[in-house]
């Protein structure tokens, strides 16, 4: 199962030592060249060849790091709001708390809607995961973690099954039963193993594959059946605080933001950052794609929202006020991508004009931090989660 | 992180340092090297499948409340 599953990016014969395997590109001498991972990580330990010191890899490093800031520059004839100034201004917005879900007992830290548009998992400080029916307010399912702190949770996209996960370092799955003999916590499965707390999980497009990041500062892609590690992603220098997949059916790339300032785009199935960006100033709390793949959002510590554009390689859009001075928590997107949810932590909501870089509205009703926010699957409603214990449906 | 930072500066010569130092060179040649489009082009993609997408977003374009099952007034229940 396993096998099937994944799948390399580039498969031949290494061209150091002609065995046939997963190929990454390496520069030697300005000559592209593709070596296996075996072959990386020998060269990598290899003596010094005549002429490099560390010092001059250290100013190799930092000439290169130069010339991409050039290059990067060079692309940025204008800016999206510029671009955007002839599109129609959205009109005034109509938007309040159609539901309050009520029932954990302590703070609210993720949530996660299911495919079906309706159920909701809830995860808290005091250790309960909670499955709610939106429409209704009823909890279907509820379970309590060992530990405290569910930092994560995630629903299966078959709708069958939860995953979350905390500062018992673990990502665990629960699968959902109606039967009322069953007792859910029984039939948990430990799938993810980190060496420091899970800051966020996610199934990939199926049931079979969790995706983890943790604050030992790596994210990892496991296989759920075995709980086997498929590959580990490394290159933060920090804390992983968030993650999120790219949209497309076929998707193999998924973003990450952490402690370290900087939101990372990696090859799920070589394990190598593509591309990284840090222009934020604090934290990155929150990353999520717009829904057409091509760029993603980063809410920050540092009080601002920003745009990156993935084939343009930078940020375009930077959503901040000077009367906005606390932390933003969690992003999410509506469904075309024209409005940003920003929830923060002064209590309230932000909706951005994600075009114009304008804001459209702020929310008010939590009395405590929002601390997780998430668009539904049709973008009839986004539901959000705050430390004061509650839930709120917004439409 | 901190204590790491230190016994790096202590072992500067070392080969794990070494093998960081050829990683970063990597991993910056590879994203220096990588191709761009210019942010006019991108912008106008985004600008693009938002104007294309804007009418299905019920968040925009509202929908009647009588589909919006959170919009409704009257609690919601189903015919068994």
């Amino acid at each position: 199962m396993c096998d099937q599953t994944f799948l390399a990016i580039v498969f031949g014969p290494c061209d150091k030592c002609s065995n046939e395997k997963p190929l990454r590109a390496v520069y030697i001498k300005s000559e592209q060249l593709s070596y296996c991972s075996l072959c990386v990580e020998m060269m990598a330990t290899e003596g010094l060849h005549e002429n490099e010191t560390l010092a001059s890899l250290k100013n190799e490093a930092e000439s290169l790091k130069g010339k991409l800031e050039e290059e990067r520059a060079k692309l940025h004839d204008v800016e999206l709001h510029q671009v955007a100034e002839r599109v129609e201004a959205l009109g005034q917005f109509v938007m309040k708390t159609r539901r309050t879900l009520k029932g954990h007992g302590n703070k609210v830290l993720c949530m996660d809607w299911c495919k079906d548009k309706r159920r909701i998992v809830s995860s808290s400080q005091d250790g309960k995961v909670i499955v709610w029916d939106s429409f209704t307010t009823n909890k279907e399912h509820a379970v309590t973690m060992p530990c405290t702190w569910v930092m994560a949770c995630a629903y299966a996209p078959s709708g069958c099954a939860i995953a979350c996960g905390g500062l018992d370092n673990k990502c665990s799955v629960y699968p959902l039963t109606f039967d009322k003999n069953e007792n859910m916590a029984a039939k948990k499965k430990s799938v993810a193993m980190h060496t420091n707390y899970l800051s966020a999980c996610s199934f990939t497009n199926s049931d079979m594959q969790i995706l983890t990041a943790s604050g030992d500062g790596t994210c990892a892609l496991w296989d759920v059946e075995s709980g086997q590690l498929l590959q580990s992603f490394h290159g933060h220098g920090a804390d992983v605080l968030c993650l999120d997949l790219a949209p497309s059916e076929t998707g193999n790339t998924f973003v990450s933001g952490g402690c370290d300032k900087k939101a990372m785009v990696w090859d799920m199935r070589s394990g190598q950052c593509i591309q990284s960006f840090e222009t934020h100033d604090s934290d990155i709390n929150s990353v999520r794609y717009y829904p057409s793949g091509d760029a993603f959002a980063s809410g920050s510590d540092d009080a601002t929202c920003r745009l990156y554009d993935l084939r343009a390689d930078r940020e375009v859009a930077i959503y901040s006020k000077e009367s906005i001075i606390f932390g933003a928590s969690s992003v999410d997107f509506s469904l075309s991508g024209r409005l940003l949810f920003a929830g923060y932590n002064d209590y309230t909501i932000n909706v951005w004009d994600v075009l114009k870089g304008s804001r459209v509205s702020i929310l008010f009703g939590h009395e405590n931090r929002v601390s997780t926010l998430r668009v539904s699957p049709d973008g009839t409603a986004f539901c959000s989660g705050s430390w004061d214990h509650t839930l709120r449906i917004w439409a | 992180m901190r204590g790491e930072n230190k016994m790096k500066e202590l072992t500067s010569n070392s080969t794990t340092s070494i093998s960081q130092a050829r990683k970063a060179v990597e991993q910056l040649k590879m994203e220096a090297y990588m191709d761009r489009m210019k942010v006019s082009k991108a912008a106008a993609d985004l600008l693009a499948y938002c104007d294309a997408h804007i009418g299905e977003d019920p968040l925009i374009i509202p929908v009647p409340a009588s589909e919006n099952p959170f919009r409704e007034k009257k609690l919601f229940c189903t015919i068994l």
